[in-house]
């Protein structure tokens, strides 16, 4: 067995695999959010059986290990499907169908918190059910979503690195490569550990600086 | 006209209106009392739209509230301004008056925001335009809400209880413009408390009694002692309405 030292090289490495990680995360949250406000939408319809089909499917999403759904669209779906499965496929796939069940929760409790009584003045101008769910209800949802919106796409973000494990080259199967050339499991994985951090604290700034543009017809009146 | 025939609701077993009947000709003002929960709100309510009938009906120019088409044409006709002012938190003043007449009445954004400072400027918030709702007194708010309605320049004014949620203060910013609005012609169906002023700005008056419509009189007739004050409900309810 061959061990070697750290070259500069591994940065490269490490960008990467940064690469892969932000880039997988960015599609499956773009996925996930359009499909969950897509579900929304169906719900808000009041969409007769897609609604209750839905709520089931989000139900299983949200309720069963990630890495479990990753391993049956990965190993499953091809041996019972017949169909190429690829890494990447797969990760995307589950990961945006993960973030789509509980992005349409949240948005689903943020439509709900939109007061009732200013749809009803909305329906009384003669406001459309459409132009209410667009004008009305869409932004005031969008304020009120957005924060626990931040807190599951930080969750996300470290949910990617379960994608290591069906070997797309991601940030943490990077990780893994350079701890079994270095044996040096201590330092790899702190710099790795600290990637995902800085990241996920980025994230949360820019959520934080969209949910006051958002909330800014709000005033804090205090407690 | 706005035509009420006959019009019953009910919710499950209770019966909120009983077999209702009137009519409100343009450029009348017409206050409904009557004690809480005598259905006053459910017949604006009916009126609206925002709630079905189980029997009879009602037409605003002939327009049958319990049609789609009917309902729409309705309430391009009137306009509502309610007791908890149901603004859009969301939205800037201007934006909250803006909405329907750019959406609903397809007025160009220019001219709808134009008729709307005009709006403003004659409740007195000039200065309040570009403010969110929240920054505003109970007092603006329903001045605001009295905008949003007129912006749609509708035939009938309904008011459900608008001062019901304000002080006296506020009631009296309130109730001034809505005395411009009567001394004006504007039509107005007005569920309210306050007796005073209704008396001195309706034609008519009135009055439910459990979802019964038991007096319907000119507004003098229903404050004298040979009308309205020969009933013995009405007599009881003004005597405690207007002690307080």
């Amino acid at each position: 067995m061959r061990y070697a030292d750290f070259t500069p090289y591994d940065l490269v490495l490490l960008a990467q695999g940064l690469g892969v990680t932000l880039g997988l995360f960015a599609a499956t949250t773009l996925i996930g959010l359009a499909l969950g406000a897509a579900l929304t939408v169906l719900h808000y319809y009041r969409v007769p059986v897609i609604g209750h089909v839905v709520v089931a499917v989000t139900e299983l999403l949200k309720n069963s290990p990630v890495l479990v759904q990753l391993f049956l669209v990965f190993f499953g779906m091809p041996a019972f499907f017949q169909v190429n499965m690829t890494p990447v496929t797969a990760a995307l796939l589950t990961v945006s169908l993960n973030t789509a069940a509980f992005a349409f929760v949240i948005f689903r409790s943020g439509v709900e918190a939109v007061d009732r009584d200013q749809i009803e003045a909305a329906r009384v101008f003669g406001h459309s059910r459409w132009q209410i769910l667009r004008r009305i209800i869409s932004p005031q949802a969008a304020a009120f979503s957005v924060g626990p919106l931040i807190g599951l796409l930080v969750n996300q973000l470290q949910v990617t690195s379960l994608i290591s494990v069906i070997g797309v080259a991601d940030l943490t199967k990077i990780g893994n490569i350079l701890n079994l050339r270095t044996l040096e499991p201590f330092v790899v994985w702190s710099v790795i550990g600290l990637t995902y951090y800085l990241c996920a604290k980025a994230l949360a700034a820019l959520g934080g600086r969209l949910e006051r543009h958002l909330r800014r017809s709000v005033v804090w009146q205090g407690l | 006209m706005i035509e009420i025939n006959n019009v019953e609701k009910r919710f499950g077993s209770a019966e909120v209106l009983k077999r209702i009947n009137l009519k409100v000709e343009p450029g009348e003002v017409v206050t409904i009392l009557g004690s809480s929960g005598s259905g006053k709100s459910t017949l604006i309510r009916c009126i609206n739209g925002l709630e079905t009938l189980s029997g009879g009906a009602i037409r605003v120019d002939g327009n049958d509230v319990s049609t789609a088409a009917g309902l729409a044409a309705a309430r391009r006709r009137s306009a509502t301004v309610f007791q908890l002012f149901n603004l859009y938190p969301h939205m800037t003043v201007l934006q909250n008056v803006t909405l329907a007449p750019i959406h609903v009445l397809g007025q160009p954004r220019a001219e709808a925001e134009t008729r709307a400072r005009a709006l403003l400027d004659l409740v007195g918030l000039t200065a309040q335009a570009d403010a969110y709702p929240q920054r505003l007194s109970g007092g603006q708010r329903q001045r605001v809400g009295i905008c949003r309605a007129l912006a749609m320049q509708p035939r009938y004014l309904l008011l459900d209880e608008v001062t019901s949620a304000l002080d006296p203060e506020m009631t009296g910013e309130v109730l001034d413009i809505l005395a411009r609005l009567a001394a004006e012609g504007t039509t107005m169906v007005f569920v309210t408390h306050e007796i005073e002023f209704a008396r001195r700005i309706s034609d008519r008056i009135v009055f439910l009694e459990a979802g019964e419509l038991i007096v319907d009189m000119p507004a003098e007739a229903f404050f004298s002692e040979e009308g309205g004050l020969a009933v013995p409900r009405i007599r009881k309810f003004l005597s405690k309405m207007t002690k307080d």
